[in-house]
This record gives structure tokens, C-alpha cells and sequence, in this order.
């Protein structure tokens, strides 16, 4: 009987022991991770995608055990697509939630201001879609890491056939913040450089709600070529509006990598058809690993997948980087990432270069027709990339001054 | 003759559709400052308001045409409370006080459309989305129409007050409320009216520039500051002044975007409005001593 007391007792004990115990011991078991970026406003389109395909990514590692044994969870900010509220959030998530890892933000002039801050914290940040040339070169630092391709790759992708396929008489017209600052500078270089002429360039301030006062100098600047830096709901104004002043059919345009989503184009498919764009995604690429992930993603959400599939891709990279240091310190996950190459991502096999944290990635050049991107080539990502200038500007001694071509 | 077909033209129109467009803003806000002495500081909220108004009405009916009978009507009515409210107290007092109250009309009008719509851009399609030929180039019928349409509402606010009994009251309170009071005219209807006919013309502003421009809560607050401009240019309480000048920005910004950019050309119409201020501190057509 005695013993039959001290069994109960101990098993008391023990049961009570793991009912205090269990809620502390399954905290221990998350690991946070953030995604920051334009949630509403001009750029809402990608902020949403990103958290979709975030999440999409989380529950496939929650689903194999997470990372570390730790199931991750997920928390998203909204940026306001502006730097000041994005370096709130990004200090936020780090020193309040204590996130491992931060994708964000969208818009390249809030990502370049969260760089100062996971610079300043040591926290690992992936860019799955900010353009501008300056992350991985004047702004690189040791945590920062890209599946976007820059202003450069997409420069030494999309010029060449714009000389040669499209016409030698180019006019920029490009957003006035970093991204088309960047973008401008770019392709203005690569034009030039191939022989072709750059008969005029522009901004516009994002979020410019009526082009119309451009268009009298681009009408007057003699061009072949439009070339268009914008994105977003800027992108769905301007060629509705160069559309009904009739200058989609009078010149032959080409456009940035995340000039549009794809959900966007059935919208706009008459102003858009003919429109050449450099791009590393479509629903409409045979690549099996493409069309394997795309069917995934519609199967998940009811609709296409987009260029936001990079923010898929950087939750992966960062969880097999966690695997690989045994660890989340971000030294030895930034350190495992180095170099690092993945065969799950949505397109297949990618590999990390080591001096500048850029993913080498395939793009491809498509053509809108009835609505749709199509393929017209292919561009190895080796032969766009360029070299790593980290600390350098790649374009060093740059003028927007036109040279005219006698 | 390419070059003015495929570039001044063009140019040109552009001009004067803005232009007629920022007359209808300022056309009001010069109405209000003649018979309130106030410069309007929530002017461009009701602009805004006629727009956000034009969202709900089309969101209802369905219905762009209904939506800008009703918009006017909706901001009008709104107007018509705020001033007697509001203003009708303060109009013995030092032009200071109705400065700052409607600032914080403006305020309280652009939080209170962010607390019921949102922060978020909408946009009111136009009702034909064609382009027209025209003399060698392709003008978007929407543009065209906007165009036509300010420009007989111009017309019929000009005859309005050159030709009916209302309008020379409206006028001559203008001129001497006090007289007017003395009449037997009551003063303070004819206040209360003009100011919110002011706003439904603003509010009618809002709603046809809605198609070009899109809404959010922060659109008047770009427009307003052109609209002063344009009261200033044309001469404090001057109604033709005014639409002169908006005429003369609508074009002097269009033509100055083909040789600089359109973002410096703002810099440029504030320097012109230094210069008349300088040389010409009454407007074009403001009555001596107004501003004094």
C-alpha cells in the first residue's frame, strides 16, 4: 500500500512536472522568420505574392519537421512601400519578434534603408525583387543575399536584343527613385555600349497618376524603342495610357523584369501585346521545373505563380543554410550560404555566388501576345551576371547626357 | 508640320484640358475668397470629396453618369451644413480665423474619407475608353470630352452670373454684403448657397479628373496648391482672372514639359507666379488694393 502512495505520487509529480514544462519546451521549438514589404499601394501586387509564396514555402518545411526541429513561423509587415516605415518594421521584427531572417522589402529604396538595419542587427536578408544595382555593390554587406535579378543582369540581357532585334533609337523613361535611377543608368550604359543611340531619357515620380506631360518629349525625341522602367500599379497607368494616345502601336516596347505581374496582363493584354520583357518567370515557360512549380502554387492558391516565386526560393536557401551550420547564428548561416546551391528551388537547380551573394539564375526574354508571356530566348545567367563589384560602382563616371549620333 | 502635329499639338490639348479642368477648382475657391475674404485651405478636400463621393455613387448604381449628377450634390449638401456650422460664426472676425478653421476642415475632410474608404488608390473607369484621329494624331475621347464638358460648365457659370438674378446678387454680396443686407436680401442664404454651389463645382472637379488622375485621399492636396496659383495669377476674387489663368498654367506647364522635365516644371510656375507678384501684385485682373 505504502508503495502503491509513493507510485502515485511520483506519477503525479512527473505528469505535472511536463504539464508546466510543455508550453515553454514547444516555445523553444519556433524560430521566427519576417516578411516585410508593400502590402497596399502601388507595389501591393508583389508584397502580397511574397507573403504567399512565403508561406507556401513555411508550411512545406513545417510539414517535414521545420528547420532544426523548430517549426518556423511567419510574420509579415507592411512597409508602405516607403524606407522610413520599412526601417520600423525590419527593427521590429528583429528586436521585438526575433526573427532569423528577413525577405523585403520591396521597393529597392525601402530594401537598401533595411539593409542599413540587418547590417546593424546581424540578420540574414534576402531580396526576391528590388532591382536597383547598389545592394550587391556600393551597399553589399555580409548578410545580404539576392534571387533578384539587378539592373546590371538585366542590362546585359535585354539591350542586346533591343539593338539588335528592336531598333537602334532608344528612349528611357524610367521611375524617378532608386530602382529606375538604377535601371536608367544600366541600360543607358548597355545601349550605348552595343551602338545603339539613346535619343532620350525621363523619370517620373512613383505613383505619377497622369504621363500625359511626358509624352510630348518622347514623341518629339525621334525613338524606335520605348524602353520602360516602371512597376506596379505605374506600369498598369502608363501603357493604359500610352495606349489610348495611341504610342503602343507608334513604338516598339521593352520593358524591366518586374515591369508587371502576370495576374496583371489579361487586364491590359491590347496595350501590352507586342511588349518585350525581360523576366524570370512565366507560367507559359515549358521548363518542367517551372511549370512543376507553378502547378503547385496554382493548385495552392487558384492562380498563376509570378516573379515572386524568389521569395519561395529564399526561405529554402536559408532553411538548408540553417541545416548546414547547425545553427541560426547569422554568421554561420550566412557563411554556410556562401556558394551554397539548392535543387528545389522553382526553377530547378541554383547556385549562390560566393563574393557577392547574387543566386546565378537563368532569365528568359518573352513577348506579350493575347495576354500572355511567352518565351522568345533564353539568357544563361553566367553570361549576365557580370562581375562581383562589391564596394565599386559598375558604372562608374556614368552622365545621363545624351550623345548624339551625327 | 510634323512637328506640330505629332508634338505641339498635342502639347497644346493636353494644356487645355488640365486647364479647364483647374479653372472648375478655382473658379470656386475665388468665388468663396470675393465673398468670404477667405482663402479656402479645404478647397482641394472637396475636390477630393467629389471624387470619393463619385466611388460610393458608382459603387451603388454602377452608373459614371449618375454618379456625376450626384457626387456635386452629395459635397454641395455637405458643404452647405459645414458652413453654417462653421463659418457663419466667424465671418465678423479677422480673415485669420477662417483660415485656420478651414485648414482644419481640410484635416478633419481628408482623415474622416481615410477612415471610411481607406488609404488605398481607386479608380473610376471612364466611361468610353477610345481614342479619336484627330488632325493626324489619336486623342483619348475621355480627355476630349473632359474638355468639352468644363468648358460649357465655364460657360454656363459665366452666364450664370452675368445673366440671371441670382448670379448679381451672388455679385453684388460680392461687392457689399452689408448693402445687400440693407435691400432686404437675406445675406446669409445667399452665403451658404454660394458656398456650397462652390464646392459642388469643385466636387465636379474632383469627379471628371477622377478617370485621369484615380483617387486617394491625398489628390487635393496636389491640385489646391495649382488652384491657388491660379486665384493669385488671375487677381484675389477675380472670377474671369481666374479661368484665364488656369487656361495660361494648363498650357504654360504642358509646352514647358516638351523642353524640361515635367517634375521641374512646378518649379517654373511658381517662379512665374513671383514674377506677376513682383511686377504686377494685383493678377492679371484683381481689383487694386485686395491684397493690400
Amino acid at each position: 500500500m505504502k508503495r502503491l502512495t509513493w507510485f502515485v505520487l511520483f506519477l503525479a509529480v512527473a505528469v505535472s512536472a511536463v504539464w508546466v514544462a510543455a508550453p515553454a519546451m514547444s516555445q523553444s521549438k519556433v524560430v521566427k522568420i519576417g516578411d516585410l514589404g508593400s502590402k497596399v499601394g502601388v507595389f501591393e501586387g508583389y508584397g502580397k505574392y511574397q507573403t504567399m509564396m512565403m508561406q507556401m514555402a513555411v508550411d512545406e518545411l513545417n510539414a517535414k519537421g521545420g528547420v532544426l526541429g523548430h517549426k518556423i513561423e511567419m510574420i509579415s509587415e507592411d512597409d508602405d512601400t516607403k524606407p522610413a516605415p520599412a526601417v520600423r518594421k525590419a527593427e521590429k521584427l528583429i528586436l521585438q519578434d526575433d526573427v532569423k531572417l528577413i525577405v523585403g522589402a520591396v521597393s529597392s529604396g525601402s530594401t537598401m534603408a533595411v539593409m542599413d538595419v540587418t547590417r546593424k542587427h546581424k540578420t540574414i536578408h534576402w531580396n526576391s525583387v528590388s532591382c536597383a544595382e547598389f545592394m550587391r555593390t556600393t551597399k553589399f554587406h555580409k548578410y545580404y543575399f539576392s534571387n533578384q535579378p539587378d539592373s546590371r543582369m538585366q542590362a546585359n540581357g535585354l539591350a542586346k536584343y533591343m539593338v539588335d532585334k528592336m531598333g537602334r533609337k532608344v528612349y528611357i523613361f524610367y521611375t524617378d527613385y532608386a530602382m529606375g535611377q538604377s535601371d536608367g543608368r544600366q541600360f543607358k550604359t548597355a545601349l550605348e555600349k552595343l551602338g545603339g543611340e539613346v535619343v532620350g531619357v525621363a523619370g517620373a515620380p512613383m505613383d505619377t497618376k497622369d504621363f500625359s506631360p511626358w509624352f510630348g518629349a518622347i514623341n518629339q525625341s525621334g525613338a524606335d524603342v520605348l524602353f520602360l522602367a516602371f512597376a506596379g500599379a505605374d506600369s498598369l497607368r502608363l501603357m493604359t495610357q500610352l495606349h489610348s494616345f495611341g504610342m503602343t502601336k507608334k513604338y516598339r516596347l521593352a520593358g524591366i523584369d518586374c515591369f508587371l505581374l502576370q495576374q496583371d496582363l489579361q487586364a491590359i493584354a491590347e496595350p501590352m501585346e507586342g511588349f518585350v520583357q525581360l523576366a524570370h518567370y512565366s507560367a507559359y515557360n515549358p521548363d518542367k521545373n517551372m511549370q512543376a512549380f507553378n502547378a503547385k502554387f496554382k493548385k495552392r492558391y487558384n492562380v498563376d505563380g509570378n516573379i515572386m516565386a524568389g521569395a519561395y526560393d529564399a526561405v529554402l536557401f536559408w532553411a538548408a543554410a540553417a541545416e548546414k551550420a547547425k545553427s541560426f547564428d547569422a554568421d554561420k548561416v550566412a557563411a554556410a550560404q556562401e556558394g551554397m546551391c539548392l535543387d528545389n528551388t522553382h526553377i530547378g537547380r541554383q547556385c549562390i555566388r560566393k563574393e557577392d551573394h547574387q543566386v546565378v539564375m537563368d532569365m528568359h526574354l518573352y513577348q506579350v501576345k493575347g495576354g500572355k508571356n511567352l518565351p522568345i530566348a533564353t539568357l544563361k545567367g553566367k553570361d549576365t551576371i557580370g562581375e562581383p563589384m562589391v564596394g565599386k560602382d559598375p558604372v562608374e563616371g556614368f552622365t545621363w547626357e545624351l550623345k548624339k549620333k551625327l | 508640320m510634323d512637328y506640330l502635329v505629332t508634338v505641339l499639338l498635342p502639347q497644346l490639348l493636353h494644356g487645355l484640358v488640365f486647364g479647364a479642368a483647374l479653372g472648375l477648382l478655382a473658379l470656386g475657391l475665388t468665388v468663396i475668397f470675393g465673398l468670404l475674404g477667405v482663402m479656402n485651405f479645404a478647397h482641394g478636400e472637396l475636390f477630393m470629396m467629389g471624387a470619393y463621393a463619385g466611388v460610393a455613387v458608382i459603387g451603388l448604381t454602377g452608373s459614371f453618369w449618375i454618379a456625376l449628377l450626384a457626387a456635386p450634390l452629395i459635397v454641395g449638401v455637405i458643404a452647405a451644413f459645414t458652413e453654417a456650422a462653421t463659418l457663419r460664426p466667424l465671418y465678423r472676425r479677422e480673415p485669420l480665423y477662417g483660415l485656420i478653421l478651414t485648414f482644419g476642415l481640410a484635416l478633419v475632410f481628408r482623415e474622416g474619407i481615410r477612415q471610411i474608404f481607406g488609404g488605398d488608390m481607386r479608380r473610376i473607369l471612364p466611361p468610353f475608353t477610345g481614342s479619336t484621329p484627330l488632325l493626324g494624331m489619336t486623342y483619348p475621347d475621355y480627355r476630349l470630352f473632359l474638355l468639352a464638358a468644363s468648358s460649357v460648365i465655364l460657360l454656363a457659370i459665366w452666364l450664370f452670373f452675368t445673366k440671371t438674378r441670382a448670379g448679381i446678387v451672388v455679385r453684388a454680396a460680392v461687392q457689399d454684403a452689408e448693402m445687400l443686407d440693407g435691400l432686404g436680401v437675406d445675406v446669409r442664404r445667399v452665403f451658404t448657397l454660394t458656398f456650397a454651389g462652390s464646392a459642388a463645382l469643385a466636387a465636379l472637379a474632383g469627379m471628371l479628373l477622377a478617370p485621369v488622375f484615380t483617387v486617394y485621399p491625398y489628390m487635393g492636396v496636389e491640385m489646391i496648391l495649382l488652384a491657388f496659383i491660379v486665384v493669385i495669377l488671375g487677381g484675389m476674387g477675380s472670377m474671369g482672372g481666374s479661368v484665364v489663368a488656369a487656361f495660361a498654367i494648363g498650357i504654360t506647364q504642358s509646352l514647358f514639359s516638351l523642353w524640361m522635365n515635367p517634375q521641374r516644371v512646378a518649379i517654373a510656375i511658381f517662379g512665374i507666379m513671383l514674377i506677376v507678384l513682383i511686377v504686377r501684385p494685383r493678377g492679371f485682373f484683381g481689383r487694386e488694393g485686395v491684397l493690400e
